[in-house]
């Protein structure tokens, strides 16, 4: 069985297999100075539930971890009620400025800070006819380069889930931090948060096909599912090789490719599998039901879609997004031999979403270091399918060549889950 | 043809390890479900639920390979699923009492596994605030169809054994004198771990906590079987509890306060490590989703708390902490979590993660055990376990019961060997 205990034996890690406390990297690091750049900090916001983690620590391996960063300076674009960022300010002793470039620079003529995070999520920004939320991510980051180029001096950068919702903006970004030459981590807490069981695709292993199940609206929570995915099949033979073509559908298309085998109903029987909470009948009386074969799938979906991702490699994957059956996040793949991969990305409960504390601890180490655990083209893969898919939704859910989306890339050995 | 199918199945064991145990007899295994209620969230609800419509297990909808045929149910009430559930699977039928199901309306024992679900239902609390479900007396009318029919079968027994020490130690012993497969307990032993780690065996463990949200007796026999699934994989094996001590109001925050075991508390490391293991901190702060407590958000967050200290003969301590909140408060933590200092000080610590959610899957892997019963005849984890978090639970509330008072318990010299292997969900 591919647990992240046969991973981990694998790579020699020390206590930590087993749950000791281990000494925190930060433990013995001076303090860093960062920013925070947002569009909204009220409760429940990622802003809150991210930046507070800087403000009074969270649980890492057992232990309730101080990071050594100094939250020095803020940005927010919104004030709405409920907003929270004078308080914190005054309770932690930093300070907000109105643009960007202040609080890049603490007010003064130059940078003063040694990493930024950036977190444009939530708050009150428009759609466009695609049914994107057009937050200011790209804008916030372009401030940043501005004043990169400026004063002459890099630091790293943290966005928060996708670089942006335009493909090109997101190239771009990239773009932009390799040719200054700064360390970029971006994404969702969804590649880093606990895995039920903890499994990884084996590194190097053929796959054959892989399928998402994920839930929510759009273009929120399928950019969660299709990062998720991403982190799993970015680990196969050969690496990522960029996506040859993409497809939307909706409505009953979505259940005909699957009869047509265009994704798999195997898969999907793997994925529900790893589900805590089916809906229907297992709502009604918690009763467990076989929901891929019962035949009542397609009652409870009222409006199902599936992203189908043909990748340049050839690999088939697919994303369905199941209102109304599910409220987990789940992933399957077959590897070739015919062995099934499952597992749930587990989202601990609200208010304290402790996989945000998972994804802490990523940007964190990457302040501290000077390097991105892992590849921000994952970011920009997933962002860029995710803003041509919906391209495919708008073009009468027609089949989309992309041959745009040649984002090859390693992924990393090691595994970055749990914590 | 008892003799032979016992033979048969000790070939069989060898291939279940690999999750492909199907009955080759020539029949389907028949189980019979005992219990008090049947409605939704109940334990007979989960766990005869998975039998009847099968559970996601290792990317399939599982099946189990075997049938239950008849079914126990002491109360009916308006909520009550046995009907539907009887009317679904038409292999299913409902007796009016404990010999019909077992011998399926005859004379003898007619099925081949016995689930025993005395949990929920409208039942009345001594005085010492234990509810009095009627295990063991399922237990024992259980036992007289196996003597009249000459015959046994495995049984499992959900959560702890009885309430009651001296009934626990009897069904034990008549297990044993009978020679059937006999397993019990809770299922925070098996479901998931954060991290999905267990303690290594033979480590050196000099002190463990566990926390919780509180619930005497009911809620009590969850952390102590968690913890105990721990501990027991020490150096030595079990050798059981030597004292108890009990601590609510002022002597619970004294002892808080304490940090060690030696000042008549427990090891505040442990209690920190055990929390920052939580997925479900309670909100201490205002506007914070996520904090750490202080000690006087502790006391003010669950003010009715009480902890049970143990001394384990081999001088293992071992204490649980039961954050219970009252009528106008939140509690602390909302899911249990255990911590053991192992010599040298290092810390080991974990979360018993229960999926609350709309199936309650935490039953899954308890199920699966039961199932690798029915068809070896043989428990996956010792029922001395269950046996000695049994007495351990009764000890607790009794000294909760005599004001707190530092009992003996001789009678708790139990002594068991673990399981090499792990038996949580880790696939």
């Amino acid at each position: 069985m591919l647990t992240r205990r046969t991973f981990i034996g694998a790579v020699g890690a020390g206590a930590a297999t087993w749950g000791t406390v281990r000494p925190a990297l930060g433990d013995v690091t001076p303090h860093r100075r960062i920013a925070i750049i947002t569009t909204v900090w009220t409760y429940l916001s990622h802003a809150q539930h991210m930046g507070d983690r800087f403000l009074v620590g969270y649980p890492r391996h057992g232990q309730w971890h101080k990071p050594p960063l100094q939250v020095v300076s803020l940005y927010v674009d919104q004030k709405p009620e409920g907003d929270l960022s004078a308080q914190r300010a005054a309770e932690h002793g930093f300070s907000i400025y109105p643009t960007v470039a202040e609080a890049l620079r603490c007010g003064g003529d130059k940078l003063a800070v040694d990493g930024i995070v950036t977190i444009g999520e939530h708050g009150n920004y428009p759609r466009n006819e695609k049914g994107q939320i057009l937050y200011p991510r790209f804008e916030f980051f372009q401030q940043a380069v501005k004043v990169f180029e400026q004063d002459q001096r890099v630091v790293p950068i943290f966005n928060d889930k996708h670089l942006s919702y335009s493909w090109e903006k997101a190239q771009k970004m990239v773009a932009d931090s390799k040719r200054l030459k700064f360390p970029f981590l971006a994404g969702s807490s969804l590649p880093v948060t606990w895995r039920l069981p903890p499994v990884e695709v084996p590194y190097g292993a053929e796959l054959q096909e892989a399928l998402m199940v994920g839930v929510g609206s759009s273009d929120a929570m399928d950019y969660h599912a299709l990062e998720a995915m991403q982190c799993m099949v970015e680990r196969r033979k050969g690496g990522e090789t960029g996506i040859k073509s993409v497809q939307m559908l909706e409505g009953d298309a979505v259940w005909k490719a699957g009869n047509d085998g265009r994704w798999s109903t195997r898969l999907l029987e793997a994925a529900l599998s790893r589900s805590d909470s089916l809906q229907g009948d297992s709502q009604l009386d918690s009763r467990p039901q076989d929901l891929a074969h019962n035949g009542k799938l397609q009652k409870l979906v009222k409006d199902p879609a599936a992203y189908l991702i043909e990748r340049t490699d050839g690999l088939r994957t697919t994303l369905l997004m199941l209102n109304g059956a599910t409220q987990d996040f789940t992933f399957a793949a077959k590897l070739k031999g015919g062995e099934i991969l499952s597992t749930q990305f587990f989202l601990p409960p609200t208010p304290n979403v402790t996989y945000s504390a998972c994804l802490v601890a990523q940007i964190e180490e990457m302040i501290l270091t000077g390097r991105a655990p892992y590849p921000v083209e994952r970011t920009q893969i997933a962002s860029a399918m995710l803003d041509r898919c919906l391209d495919s939704k708008m073009a009468d859910h027609r089949r989309i060549e992309t041959p745009e989306l040649d984002i090859s890339y390693q992924a990393p050995r090691e595994s970055r889950f749990g914590g | 043809m008892h003799c032979s199918r016992r033979s048969f199945l000790a070939g069989l064991a060898a291939s279940l390890p690999l999750g492909e145990a199907v009955w080759a007899a020539d029949r389907r295994p028949r189980i019979a479900a005992l219990t008090t209620i049947y409605h939704k969230y109940s334990h007979s609800q989960h766990i005869v639920d998975r039998f009847l419509d099968g559970y996601g297990w290792e990317s399939r909808h599982h099946r189990p390979p075997m049938d239950v045929v008849s079914l126990y149910v002491e109360q009916v009430g308006d909520n009550d699923l046995s009907d539907e559930r009887a009317k679904r699977h038409r292999q299913l039928k409902i007796y009016p009492t404990i010999a019909e199901a077992l011998t399926q309306g005859g004379s003898k024992l007619a099925v081949d596994g016995v689930l025993l679900i005395g949990e929920h239902g409208n039942y009345p609390n001594n005085e010492k605030g234990q509810k009095l479900y009627p295990r063991y007396e399922y237990f024992q009318q259980v036992v007289d169809v196996y003597r009249e029919s000459g015959r046994t079968a495995p049984l499992f027994n959900d959560k702890h054994l009885s309430w009651n020490w001296d009934y626990a130690r009897k069904m034990y012993d008549t297990a044993k004198e009978m020679d059937f497969g006999f397993m019990a307990g809770s299922s925070l032993p098996v479901t998931w771990r954060q991290p999905s780690v267990d303690l290594p065996r033979d480590a050196e463990v000099e002190e463990a906590v566990g926390v919780w949200g509180g619930g005497i007796d009911g809620g009590d026999i969850h952390v102590l079987e968690a913890m105990q699934a721990i501990v027991e994989r020490r150096r030595g094996g079990e050798t059981g509890v030597r004292t108890v001590e009990a601590l609510r109001g002022e002597r619970f925050w004294n002892a808080l306060d304490a940090g060690s075991w030696e000042a008549g508390g427990w090891d505040s490391r442990l209690l920190n490590a055990a929390l920052c293991r939580s997925n479900q901190l309670k909100t201490a702060r205002p506007t914070y989703s996520n904090v750490f407590p202080t000690a006087e958000d502790l006391r003010r967050l669950a003010p009715a708390s009480y902890a049970y200290r143990f001394e384990y003969i081999d001088g293992l301590k071992a204490t649980i902490v039961q954050f219970q909140p009252d009528q106008k408060t939140g509690g602390v933590v909302g899911d249990c979590n255990v911590a053991a200092r192992l010599a040298g000080g290092e810390v080991f610590s974990v979360l018993f993660y229960l999926p609350y959610y709309s199936m309650r899957n935490f039953f899954s892997p308890q199920v699966n055990h039961i199932e690798s019963l029915f068809l070896t005849g043989k428990s996956s984890y010792p029922v001395e376990r269950t046996l000695l978090t049994t007495g351990m639970t009764a000890a607790g509330i009794e000294s909760l019961y005599q004001h707190q008072k530092r009992l003996e318990t001789p009678h708790l010299a139990i002594r068991y060997e673990p399981t090499r292997e792990s038996t949580f969900w880790r696939s």
